[in-house]
């Protein structure tokens, strides 16, 4: 049974004269799962947000959009954002959970039912009591999710739902949307970067770009029909991307049919991977480093030993709470060990006074880099930092006049990395960079800081994304516990690691070695239709 | 079965504003002192001997206010000494002393309303009153703790970014006013996003209830009627005059008769409403160890 | 639950409280009763402003993100209030007033009393807090137009501001203290606490001074941009 049909459906902001939505059709039926994806700015979250009525942007609109859903108001149609923290409303976790049942004015006794039914199927029941605001993010977003699906929705939306959040948790909450759909047959909408997990589980595709819907297909078709448009193929998951880089007929979605093409297609072992980068004098020393951030806590590092050479790109990579980011600040100045030494180019960071490591030695790049925002324009903003007019490995003149918040992920980092870059450091730390970021964005990024590590940079990535490290990585490290448990080039490291590595890395595992890029198993690999070699 | 702290909120608030209230409201000296050895008893019970020390600043604050009045106030007739040309009365003094233990008690009351009237009971308050300012109270409650987090976040990355260092006054003052710019900046933007996902989950669209987390049960009703019961009866005790009291010119006690024994004993009553409760409870708790 | 139904009668109360009626309730009764009824007249005619103020802002269909942005405001105030010595609180709900309107500029002084006495101790005095930020933020919020016209009036007005928050509650200082209101004894606080009123007109005046533009400019973005 159809549940939503969307016919020619165009949509101008107020004070734009480009369309956002240009005629856009469609129709979802019931208990279907759909994938919407499309570069940032491409128009999902206004089409999104025109298909939920109390959400829909100011501006003109053309067409028809039909919901026959047989319940009415706000409670129809749940939504979900991206960022976690920004959605929750209330200080516990119970009262957000009651939120949305207080607003439609629901009697007490079906209040506490739904409520209790709720917290017993997301699991929530622990956390009950807790406040919002001492939950994790992925906590947070599952609560999110929690506070709609109590209003009993029939079509659920969500715009982006896993991009703030670390892998662990954003499996955690494909899997749930999974049951959902699996279990209660609920519709659901969904617009994501991360494809990965999703495009194996969704019935359909939808791509969009420049406003268009060019592709509404199933998976299979739509990443076949997809193949010769590079530009929408980088967002695919690896083993889409490898199927089109052999040229295969039927194109893998998952791991296991990626694993079974290569086992097919392999024909040649691997260029062995450079042994050691070359040695230089150490850029940034952690000798026996001891913290932790108040005395009834246990050590978040302990004992760590971390040289990172100048000019090399070192990515730390690790799970939650595993100290990675603790060891950034540290090194970075911002928090005293307890014991041991840091150095940088060689000199104790107790040495450098009056903020002297922050002139043209050392810079940070913060997750959140909102938190470096405070003027109105984005031309306002490099003057700040003293950065306009100096020559950055990429251009925001384009930017200038916008307000950093009007920005899209990709460009506020790269406005935040050029305000940090005015300091001119030798050192540049980045926690999360790619956090948020679409593939797009990812490749962008990657080849920035290829060009920073070229002028003569260092620097030292904390990331979560094992896509991203074996891509622009030169050496990375696994932490574990507050320690640096195993460090090596990216080829190696991620071909031994079994779960912590990447798709491709899995998908060649046993058949080709040190193979952790899509590139470097079709390397390895005939192409469809050549000679076996 | 359950501590005083577990009743109703709005009977809980209640409680207080009879108890508190009656203190204020009245002249007595002796009722002014009970009024303060059950609200100590109260802390006491509820405390144990933690706190020790701030009974001694109490003490202190009771005894600057009881030595202050006759310094300032000349009036009443027995003179005790004369200081720089200005009589020091008995009266003053007793009215200082008298003043002093009110106020002790009403602050030791309020001490522990704070702490038993936690967040979710005052939320359960105001939603009796209004359910849009307790949602209000709610949300600002949510952004004091994430604003300090964000605070503590952009003061880093600043830090990091070399835009100011902490070593002289003028550069942390600098600093605050830079932090204080960028979390202004990201806590609308951010309260933007709060108010779409408010009006998604339906805010606005029709009357609003509020879910209820507290139940009242028949304890909660008999607090409640004790409470108005023997709180009455010391305000019809009052008001009839029979608690009448004044310190100047000189100390005249009002006439004491069986309605005035009354009103003290309901009052006394009142005061050790909560530490009766807290007592049946831990003995109920002891007799339901000694029978397992 | 608080409901006056004629709209007249609403607009009248809510003028009138704060302006007639409270003042002269409390000085009257301080001149008329000799004991310490006054205080809680006092205590309960603060309470009640503060309530008829709450219900209108109940009445109004206020938008959720105007509602927002006031738990915001009133959340900054009470950050603001950690500082030491200087003081953000009266800055902010003028400024938080001045762009929201008077009702939300009541809002925002009161809650921010009321929930930072959480932390530095709630009283009787709690009532008096609200009524002298709450009044303070709703005139603001009245005479919004020359305030951001001219950094002048703001300025005076912040000063103004710090001096009356001061008179305020020294009147509750000399209720509490003594059985009456004796002008005299009110005279002596003000006087006692000079340095506090000094401290209060300062930092408003620096705070003002400081976060007008910032401030104006930040609001103003919001407003046009998410049409508030």
């Amino acid at each position: 049974m159809e549940i939503l049909s969307v016919e020619g459906l165009s949509f101008t902001h107020a004070g734009c004269s480009e369309p956002a939505v240009r005629d856009v059709s469609f129709r979802v039926r019931e208990g279907e799962l759909i994938v919407l994806c499309g570069a940032t700015g491409c128009g999902k979250s206004t089409l999104l947000r025109l298909l939920k009525p109390e959400l829909a942007p100011n501006g003109t609109q053309h067409g028809r959009i039909h919901f026959a859903g047989t319940g009415s108001g706000a409670a129809r149609i749940g939504f979900v954002m991206q960022r976690p923290e920004q959605q929750i409303v209330t200080d516990r976790v119970w009262h957000e959970l009651a939120f949305g049942l207080e607003n439609l004015g629901v009697p007490q006794e079906i209040m506490a039912a739904r409520i209790a039914e709720m917290a017993s199927y997301f699991g929530i029941e622990e956390w009950y009591d807790r406040d919002t605001a001492s939950l994790s993010g992925g906590q947070k977003q599952l609560l999110n999710l929690a506070a709609v699906m109590v209003m009993e929705p029939e079509l659920l939306i969500l715009d982006e739902p896993t991009a703030q959040l670390d892998p662990i948790a954003a499996s955690e909450f494909i899997a749930v949307l999974h049951r959902l759909s699996r279990d209660f047959s609920l519709t659901i909408l969904v617009a994501e970067h991360r494809l990965e997990e999703l495009i194996p589980l969704c019935d359909r595709l939808l791509v969009m770009e420049a406003g268009r819907l060019i592709l509404d297909d199933a998976p299979r078709q739509a990443a076949h029909a997809l193949r010769h448009h590079p530009a929408r193929l980088c967002a695919m998951p690896a083993p889409v991307r490898l199927g089109c880089l052999l040229g295969t007929e039927r194109l893998p979605l998952t791991v296991r049919e990626g694993r079974a093409l290569t086992a097919e297609y392999a024909c040649k072992p691997p260029e062995p991977a450079e042994t050691a980068p070359r040695r230089t004098s150490p850029a940034l020393t952690l000798e026996h480093i001891r913290f932790r951030y108040d005395r009834a806590c246990p050590d978040v590092l302990q004992d760590l030993n971390l040289t990172v050479h100048e000019g090399e790109i070192c990515c730390l990579l690790g799970g939650n709470g595993s100290g990675k980011s603790t060891a950034l600040g540290v090194a970075a100045g911002l928090l005293r060990p307890m014991t041991g030494e840091v150095r940088v180019f060689g000199k104790p960071l107790r040495r450098y006074r009056d903020g002297a490591l922050y002139r043209e030695c050392l810079a940070m790049l913060p997750q959140d880099v909102q938190t470096l925002f405070l003027r109105h324009t984005v031309r306002e903003e490099l003057a700040d930092a003293g950065a306009l007019g100096m020559d950055f490995p990429f251009d925001l003149s384009y930017l200038y006049d916008r307000h950093p918040y009007d920005l899209s992920g990709g460009e506020q980092q790269l406005t935040a990395l050029a305000k940090i870059l005015a300091q001119k450091p030798r050192l540049l730390l980045l926690d999360e960079p790619t956090k948020g970021l679409d593939a797009a964005a990812r490749q962008t990024l990657t080849g920035i800081l290829r060009q920073l590590q070229a002028q003569g940079v260092t620097l030292v990535i904390v990331t979560h994304d094992a896509e991203f490290a074996a891509q622009c990585a030169d050496r990375c490290v696994m932490f574990f516990r507050g320690q640096a448990v195993c460090t090596d080039i990216p080829a190696r490291f991620f071909s031994s690691n079994r779960f912590y590595t990447t798709a491709a890395s899995r998908m060649s595992r046993g058949i080709l070695s040190e193979t952790v890029t899509v590139e470097a198993i079709a390397a390895c690999c005939r192409t469809s239709g050549g000679a076996p070699c | 079965m359950k501590a005083f702290s577990d009743y109703h909120p709005v009977v809980l608030a209640v409680y207080f504003a009879v108890t508190a209230g009656i203190t204020m409201f009245s002249q007595h000296p002796v009722l002014a002192g009970i009024s303060l050895l059950g609200a100590v008893v109260l802390f006491l019970v509820r405390n144990g001997r933690k706190q020790g020390m701030s009974h001694l600043l109490f003490l202190l604050m009771l005894a600057g206010m009881a030595l202050i009045n006759p310094l300032v106030s000349h009036n009443g007739s027995t003179v005790l000494f004369v200081m720089n040309h200005n009589p020091v009365t008995l009266e003053a003094l007793l009215y200082g002393i008298s003043a002093g233990v009110t106020m002790t008690a009403v602050l030791y009351w309020m001490r522990s309303l704070s702490q038993i009237m936690t967040r979710d009971k005052l939320l359960c308050v105001c939603s009796r009153l209004s359910p849009g300012l307790a949602l209000v109270l709610s949300m600002a409650i949510r952004y004091i703790s994430l604003f300090a987090a964000q605070a503590r976040k952009i003061h880093l990355a600043q830090k990091a970014a070399g835009r100011y260092g902490d070593h002289s006054l003028i550069d942390r003052i600098r600093g605050g006013m830079r932090i204080f710019s960028v979390l202004l900046t990201w806590a609308l933007e951010h309260g933007i996003t709060t108010a779409d996902s408010m009006e998604a989950r339906g805010y606005g669209s029709g009357k609003r209830t509020q879910f209820a987390r507290f139940r009242m049960g028949t304890g909660d009703g008999l607090l409640l009627a004790g409470t108005l019961l023997t709180g009455g009866l010391t305000c019809g005790g009052m008001a009839a005059g029979a608690l009448s009291f004044s310190f100047y010119p000189r100390i005249v006690w009002g006439e004491v008769t069986p309605l005035t024994a009354v009103s003290l004993l309901s009052f006394g009553l009142l005061t050790m409403l909560p530490v009766i409760i807290e007592a049946k409870e831990a003995l109920a708790w002891k007799y339901y160890l000694s029978r397992v | 639950m608080l409901m006056i139904r004629s709209a007249r009668l609403r607009t009248f109360l809510r003028w009138s409280i704060p302006l007639c009626l409270m003042p002269v309730m409390v000085l009257v009764g301080g001149m008329i009763f000799r004991e310490k009824r006054y205080l809680l007249l006092a205590c309960m005619a603060a309470g009640l402003a503060v309530l008829l103020f709450l219900s209108g802002v109940e009445r109004r269909q206020t938008g959720a993100r105007r509602m927002v942005l006031a738990a915001v405001m009133t959340a900054l105030c009470i950050a603001g209030r950690f500082i030491p010595l200087f003081k953000p609180v009266t800055a902010i709900t003028v400024l938080a007033a001045m762009y929201l309107g008077r009702e939300s500029g009541f809002l925002i002084g009161a809650m921010a009393a009321l929930l930072s006495n959480f932390y530095f101790g709630q009283g009787p005095w709690t009532a008096f807090q609200m009524l002298a930020w709450g009044m303070i933020g709703w005139l603001a919020g009245l005479l919004a137009e020359p305030l951001k016209r001219h950094r002048f009036w703001l300025l005076l007005y912040g000063t103004a501001a710090g001096v009356f928050y001061s008179l305020v509650m020294d009147i509750w200082t000399v209720l509490w203290y003594q059985d009456g209101f004796h002008p005299a004894l009110y005279l002596t606080a003000i006087v006692t606490a000079l340095p506090h009123t000094i401290l209060y007109a300062a930092s408003n005046l620096l705070f003002l001074w400081w976060m007008a533009k910032p401030f104006g400019e930040k609001l103003g973005r919001i407003q046009i941009r998410y049409g508030i």
